[in-house]
C-alpha cells in the first residue's frame, strides 16, 4: 500500500502528514481518564490520536449525521456543555463523554393517514405536556435549535412553527438525554417536519403535472432516439442546448420548446 | 490577531479581494459570465485531474475486469483477501431468513428497503454504523429533476448528465433515470421531505454544475439531511423493516442455484460471524472516499470504504467507470479544524466567485466538477493558489457577494449550516470568503448493473453509490441524491419481486470466495491485505508500536 | 396602540372561539393584541406545592418574554392562563427567595423580579378603554338577549389576584350592559365548573354542571357568558347527555365574552367561529335577530 508517498503533489495534503508535528500538547480528560493531545485537534481526532478507535460515536465526520454527541464541562465551570466530537476543538482540561445511543419512545405511524391536525400529535406523543420548560433541551443542542420553543410550538398546535424551528435538527438525542419530562423531542419534531412537507406546505403542481406528462408517453420517443444517438451528434446538441441564463427570473421560457 | 476570522496572515489576500469584489458583483448583476471553456479545452484541462495521473492507477490482475487499470486503493482492496476462512462459516444454520437483505444505510439502501417492504417482502438492513449515518446525509446541494415542464423535461436532463460523463454514461441507465426522477421526486413529497418551495407551492430551483436549466432542488442547504432523516423515519414506521446496525456484511452468499442468497454479516461490537439467509440481496453499501486516493482529504463519511465494491466483485459482478474518482472542487482547506469539509456547490450556483491569489476569477464557476477541480488544482501548479500558513494552498470562493447580490442575510439563511459552523470558529462567512481545495468526493463508477439495478448474479441488486454507469466519468450536482431515489426504488420493487417469483431453495456457499483466493494465489499476489476494509485506520504509528500484544486483520484490531 | 399579548395553547387549537373575535374586536377598539414571542404553555395549572418550583418555570418565562420585549404589562385572554401568570408573577414579586432560585435555575435569561403587569382583556375593556366607550362603539346593540354571566374561579380567586370583588363580582354584569345585553344574575356565577376533576369523574362533573345550567335556566337566563376554555367544557360538553338521561333539562348555549363583544361590534360573525361552540348559539341569536 505504499503507492501514496511516491506521487504527490505539492498542493495535495496526504492524511497521513496532518499536524502531527511540534503541535502543543495540552491535557484532556476522555471519560475522565487523562490524555495529553496536540491543540487545534477536534474532540475526535483527539481521541483518535489518544489510540481510541470508533465503532459507535462516529459517522458522517462532517457535523450532519447526529453519531457523536458529546458532553463534557470545563473546569471550575458547574454547567454542561455539549458538542459533537467531530466539530469541537478541544480544549485544556475539559472532561469529556460521548453518548452514542440513548433509548428514548417513538410512535409508530402510518403517515398516510395522519391529517394536520394539531390533535394527531397530542395522540402519538402524549407527553408533550410534560414539558415543564426547563429548557434543558435547547441547552443541550449541539446545533443551536430552540428546542424547548418547537415543543412549547407543537403543544400550540402549531405544526409549521415546530417544523422551521427544528429544521437544523440532527436527532443526535442529546435533548433527549437531558430531558426533564422525558419526551422524545427530536422525534416529535420529525413527525411535525413530515406533516408539514406533506400537508401543510402547498404542493408542486408543476411537479404532478410533469409525472403526468411523462406517464402519458410524451418523452419515450424523443429518449429513445436520444439513447441511439452518436456520441459525436450528442456532443453536438449538448453544445447546442440553450442555457437558461443563472440571472434568469422562474417567467424565463427557452426559445426552442420542441423537447418540452 | 485576526482579519475577518482569519489569522492576520491571510489579511493581504482577504484585502485583495475585497478591492475588487464591487467590480465583479456589478458584472454578476449585468449577466457578464467568464466564458465557459470548450470541449478541446476541457480536455486539456482534465490532464491536471487526479484520475489522468497514470502513475496512481495499477491494473487489477484478478476477476471479471482482469487488466482494468484503476487506483492503487481500490486495486490493494480487490486483490486482497476474505475477512473470514470460508471453510470456518457454519453455512447450514442461518441466524436470520428473510425475504429481501439490503446491504447499507444510507438513502439508497434505506428506499430500497422502503419498497421492497411495500411489494409484500419482509426486510432486513444491515448496516456498518447507525442506520443514516452515511453520505446522503451529508449531501447539501440539492436533488435534480426536470419537473418544470414550460422550460425543462427529461431530454435536457439526459444531455446534461451524459454531458458531465463525458458522454460515456450507460444511455439506457440514464434514460430510466431522467424519466423516472419527477416521480421520485413526488415520492419524497408525498413522504413529507420539506423542499425549499415558492409561497404557491412551486419548487426553487437553481442551476447546478453543467446543467441548462434551473432543476436543482433542494431543502435549505440541508437537502441530503432532510431526505435521509424523513426515509429513516418512514422505514422506523414499517413493522417488517428489521435493521441490524454495526453489523456490516462482509461477504456475499450465494446458494447452489448461482443465485445470491444472503451475506455474512460481522457483528462489530461482539466480533460475531452472521449468517442471514435471503432470497433476494439489494447492496446499497455507498462510496470510498475513506481510502483517501492519492492521498487526498475527503468528505465523506467514516464508513466509506468500497465495501460494496469488494463484495460484488468476489460474486463476479464487473465493474464500471471505477478509474474515475469524483474530487469536490470546493472542500475546506482552512481552517485546518473542518479541512475536508464539503462547501456545497449552491455557493458558486448563486452567484458567488472563485478566486485565485490575486483574487482574479480564472474558471467558470459552473463548469463540471471533474473540470472545475482540475482548473483549481492547475491555478495551484502554476503558483497563482493562496497559501496558508500551514503550508498548504487554495482557492477563494467569494461567499460575501451572495449578501449584495441577494440581499443581506442570504449566507446565513440559505447556508445555515456552513455559516453557524464558520461562526464558531470565528469567521462570518458573509463578511469574509472561504478558503477552499479539491476534495475527495464521490465515487463515479462502481458495480456494473443495468437500468432495472440488475447484475450479473441472479438476485443481486445495486442501487446508489456503489453502482456505476449512470453518471459516466463524471457525476453533476445533485444526480446522486436522485440516484438513490429513482435506482434505490426501483431495486427495492426488483428484488422484492425476485424473492417472490424467482428465488429458489438451496444450499447456501462461499464457494466463489474459495475461487477468488484461488484466483488470487494463481495471480501470484501473496498478501496479508483482508477486505472489506470496513473502517479507516486513524491510530498512531506511535500507538500501535506500543499496543504489544494486539494483532491486526487489516485495519482491524 | 399596541399591547403584549399572550394567547396560550388551547385558543390555539380548541379555543379559536375564543381568541380571534377577542383580537378583531380589540383592533376596532384601537388596541393590537401582540403576541410575545418564543411563548410557552403557562403551566395550564398553578402548582400549590409551596416547594413545586419547576412548574413555575414555564410562566415565568413568558413573563421574561415580556420583560425583554421593553414591555410591562401583558394581557391574556384566557382565564386559567391569566390565574396562573398573575399567581407565578407575584410569586416573582414577593417572594425573593423563590426568586432568586428560580432566576439561578433559568440562568440563560434575564433576571426577572414580576415587574410585568399581568392583566385580563376584561380589565382592559374597563380600565383603559372603559365601559362609556364601548357602549358608544356598539353597532348592533344585544338587546333582548338575557345573559347569565359565568366567571367561575380562575379571575377571581385567589383574592391576590382577583380583577374583580371576589364575593359579589360586577364586571361581566357591566361588560353585558355596555354591550346592550340583558345580564341575569345568579347565585353560581362564581361557582367552579369542576376543572380538572373532569378527567378522572368526568360524571360527577356533568351533573355539576346541570346544578350551574339549571340555576341560571331558572333565574331567566338565555345563555351563558364565559371567559374560560375549560369552563367552556365542562359546561358545554355534556348537556348532550344530560338532556337525554334528564327530561326536564334543557340546551343552554355558551358564549365567550369575545363573541359577544365583536358582535356587538358588528364584525363579521365568522370571526366568532360559533361552529367551535356547543350546544346552537347561532339559533338563539337568529331568534333575536342577532345574526342574519
Amino acid at each position: 500500500m505504499s503507492v501514496k508517498e511516491e506521487n504527490k503533489n505539492p498542493a495535495e495534503t496526504a492524511v497521513k502528514e496532518k499536524k502531527q508535528v511540534a503541535a502543543k500538547l495540552i491535557p484532556v480528560y476522555i471519560m475522565g481518564k487523562r490524555y495529553e493531545v496536540p491543540e487545534g485537534l477536534t474532540i475526535m481526532k483527539a481521541m483518535e490520536y489518544a489510540g481510541y478507535k470508533f465503532v459507535r460515536g462516529c459517522g458522517c465526520r462532517g457535523g450532519t449525521c447526529g453519531a457523536c454527541g458529546t458532553v463534557y464541562r470545563k473546569p471550575g465551570d458547574y454547567k454542561l456543555q455539549v458538542a459533537l466530537a467531530c466539530q469541537k476543538t478541544v480544549e485544556p482540561d475539559m472532561y469529556m463523554a460521548q453518548i452514542p445511543f440513548f433509548p428514548v419512545n417513538r410512535a409508530q405511524y402510518e403517515f398516510a393517514d395522519l391529517t394536520s391536525a394539531p390533535e394527531e400529535v397530542f395522540k402519538l406523543y402524549p407527553e408533550l405536556f410534560r414539558c415543564v420548560a426547563c429548557n434543558a433541551c435547547t441547552k443541550a443542542c449541539p446545533q443551536g435549535v430552540e428546542v424547548m420553543d418547537a415543543i412549547a410550538a407543537l403543544k400550540q398546535g402549531n405544526i409549521a412553527e415546530a417544523a422551521r424551528l427544528s429544521f437544523d435538527c440532527i436527532q443526535c438525542g442529546l435533548c433527549a438525554s437531558r430531558c426533564f419530562g422525558e419526551l422524545a423531542q427530536y422525534h416529535m419534531i420529525q413527525l411535525a417536519r413530515r406533516i408539514y412537507g406533506a400537508k401543510i406546505l402547498p404542493r408542486a403542481e408543476h411537479l404532478a403535472e410533469m409525472v403526468g406528462t411523462i406517464n402519458e408517453g410524451r418523452y419515450d420517443q424523443i429518449l429513445e432516439e436520444l439513447k441511439h444517438v452518436k456520441e459525436d451528434e450528442l456532443k453536438k446538441l449538448y453544445q447546442e442546448r440553450e442555457a437558461e441564463p443563472m440571472v434568469a427570473g422562474e417567467d424565463w421560457k427557452p426559445k426552442d420548446t420542441r423537447y418540452l | 490577531m485576526s482579519y475577518l476570522g482569519y489569522p492576520d496572515f491571510f489579511e493581504p489576500y482577504i484585502k485583495k479581494v475585497e478591492q475588487n469584489r464591487p467590480a465583479r458583483v456589478d458584472k454578476r448583476r449585468k449577466g457578464e459570465e467568464f466564458p465557459f471553456m470548450s470541449l478541446e479545452e476541457r480536455q486539456e484541462i482534465l490532464k491536471h485531474h487526479p484520475d489522468y495521473k497514470e502513475e496512481g492507477k495499477r491494473e487489477i490482475k484478478v476477476g471479471p475486469n482482469k487488466g482494468y487499470r484503476i487506483a492503487h486503493e481500490f486495486v490493494d482492496l480487490l486483490e486482497a483477501k476474505s475477512k473470514v476462512d470460508p471453510d470456518k462459516v457454519d453455512l447450514t444454520r442461518a441466524d436470520y431468513g428473510t425475504d429481501v437483505l439490503v446491504i447499507g444505510g444510507g438513502g439508497a439502501a434505506t428506499i430500497a428497503a422502503l419498497i421492497a417492504e411495500e411489494n409484500g417482502a419482509q426486510v432486513i438492513v444491515a448496516t456498518k454504523l447507525r442506520h443514516g449515518d452515511a453520505n446522503t446525509m451529508m449531501a447539501e446541494g440539492g436533488i435534480q429533476a426536470a419537473s418544470k415542464g414550460e422550460k425543462d423535461s427529461p431530454y435536457y436532463h439526459y444531455l446534461d448528465v451524459m454531458g458531465g460523463g463525458h458522454f460515456k454514461n450507460d444511455p439506457e441507465i440514464v434514460a430510466t433515470f431522467v424519466k423516472q426522477a419527477p416521480d421520485a421526486l413526488r415520492w419524497l413529497e408525498n413522504l413529507g421531505v420539506m423542499f425549499s418551495k415558492f409561497p404557491d407551492g412551486r419548487l426553487d430551483a437553481m442551476h447546478g454544475g453543467g446543467t441548462c436549466r434551473k432543476r436543482m432542488h433542494y431543502c435549505a442547504d440541508l437537502s441530503g439531511l432532510e431526505i435521509m432523516r424523513t426515509v429513516r423515519d418512514e422505514a422506523r414506521n414499517r413493522a417488517n423493516i428489521k435493521v441490524l446496525e454495526f453489523s456490516p456484511a462482509v461477504e456475499l452468499i450465494l446458494n447452489e442455484y448461482g443465485q445470491c442468497a444472503g451475506a455474512l454479516l460481522y457483528n462489530m461490537e461482539t466480533e460475531e460471524y452472521i449468517v442471514v439467509r435471503a432470497k433476494a440481496v439489494v447492496l446499497a453499501t455507498g462510496g470510498a472516499g475513506r481510502l483517501h486516493i492519492q492521498g487526498f482529504i475527503t468528505t465523506n463519511h467514516y464508513g466509506a470504504t468500497a465495501d460494496g465494491i469488494v463484495l460484488g466483485y468476489r460474486a463476479g459482478v464487473p465493474l464500471a467507470f471505477m478509474h474515475t474518482v469524483q474530487y469536490h472542487p470546493t472542500g475546506v482547506i482552512f481552517p485546518e479544524q473542518i479541512e475536508g469539509w464539503l462547501i456545497t456547490e449552491r455557493f458558486r450556483s448563486e452567484g458567488a466567485d472563485i478566486l485565485n491569489v490575486h483574487g482574479e476569477k480564472f474558471v467558470n464557476e459552473r463548469e463540471p466538477r471533474d473540470v472545475e477541480s482540475a482548473r483549481f488544482i492547475k491555478e495551484c501548479l502554476d503558483g497563482k493558489g493562496v497559501p496558508t500558513p500551514t503550508g498548504k494552498v487554495g482557492i477563494w470562493l467569494d461567499s460575501p457577494m451572495l449578501d449584495i447580490l441577494h440581499g443581506e442575510g442570504r449566507v446565513r439563511t440559505a447556508f445555515v449550516g456552513k455559516w453557524k459552523v464558520y461562526n464558531r470558529l470565528g469567521i462570518d462567512i458573509s463578511k469574509a470568503p472561504m478558503l477552499v481545495y479539491p476534495t475527495l468526493h464521490y465515487q463515479n463508477g462502481g458495480l456494473k448493473d443495468d437500468d432495472e439495478c440488475k447484475t450479473t448474479v441472479p438476485g443481486l441488486y445495486v442501487a446508489g453509490e456503489v453502482t456505476g454507469g449512470l453518471h459516466g466519468e463524471n457525476r453533476l450536482m445533485g444526480n446522486s441524491l436522485m440516484d438513490i431515489v429513482v435506482f434505490g426504488r426501483i431495486a427495492g420493487k426488483n428484488a422484492a419481486i425476485f424473492a417472490r417469483e424467482k428465488a429458489k431453495e438451496g444450499k447456501l456457499t462461499l464457494e466463489h470466495v474459495k475461487r477468488y483466493h484461488k484466483e488470487l494465489e494463481e495471480a501470484g499476489i501473496i498478501t496479508d491485505r483482508v477486505a472489506p476494509m470496513l473502517l479507516p485506520d486513524y491510530t498512531r504509528p506511535e500507538v500501535k508500536e506500543k499496543q504489544l500484544t494486539a494483532s491486526y486483520l487489516g485495519t482491524w484490531r | 396602540m399596541s399591547l403584549a399579548y399572550y394567547p396560550g395553547c388551547t385558543l390555539k387549537t380548541k379555543a379559536r372561539n375564543l381568541e380571534e373575535p377577542g383580537i378583531a374586536s380589540l383592533e376596532v377598539l384601537g388596541f393590537k393584541l401582540e403576541e410575545i414571542p418564543r411563548w410557552n404553555c403557562c403551566g395550564a395549572v398553578y402548582s400549590l406545592a409551596e416547594d413545586d418550583l419547576i412548574h413555575q418555570v414555564a410562566p415565568i418565562r413568558n413573563l421574561i418574554r415580556v420583560k425583554e420585549q421593553g414591555k410591562d404589562k401583558l394581557a391574556t385572554l384566557c382565564a386559567f392562563c391569566f390565574n396562573t401568570l398573575k399567581r407565578a408573577n407575584l410569586l416573582m414579586r414577593e417572594n425573593a427567595e423563590k426568586r432568586n432560585t428560580l432566576n439561578s435555575f433559568m440562568d440563560e435569561e434575564i433576571d426577572y423580579g414580576g415587574e410585568v403587569k399581568v392583566v385580563h382583556l376584561l380589565e382592559v375593556l374597563r380600565d383603559e378603554i372603559g365601559w362609556e366607550v364601548l357602549a358608544q362603539k356598539v353597532k348592533l346593540p344585544l338587546r333582548e338577549l338575557k345573559i347569565a354571566p359565568y366567571y367561575g374561579c380562575t379571575l377571581l380567586r385567589p383574592r391576590e389576584i382577583a380583577i374583580d370583588s371576589v364575593e359579589n363580582p360586577t364586571i361581566l354584569r357591566e361588560f353585558l350592559e355596555a354591550l346592550g345585553a340583558s345580564p341575569v344574575d345568579f347565585p353560581e356565577s362564581t361557582r367552579c365548573c369542576g376543572s380538572y376533576q373532569i378527567i378522572s369523574n368526568p360524571d360527577d362533573i356533568s351533573e355539576y354542571a346541570r346544578d350551574i345550567l339549571n340555576s341560571a335556566l331558572s333565574h331567566g337566563a338565555e345563555a351563558l357568558v364565559l371567559t374560560c376554555p375549560l369552563c367552556d367544557y365542562n359546561l358545554g360538553r355534556g348537556q348532550k347527555e344530560l338532556i337525554k338521561k334528564h327530561n326536564e333539562f334543557k340546551e343552554m348555549p355558551l358564549f365567550y365574552f369575545t363573541q359577544l363583544l365583536a358582535l356587538a361590534l358588528g364584525l363579521d360573525s365568522q370571526v366568532c367561529h360559533f361552529e367551535l361552540n356547543y350546544g346552537s348559539p347561532e339559533s338563539l341569536l337568529r331568534e333575536k335577530d342577532l345574526l342574519s
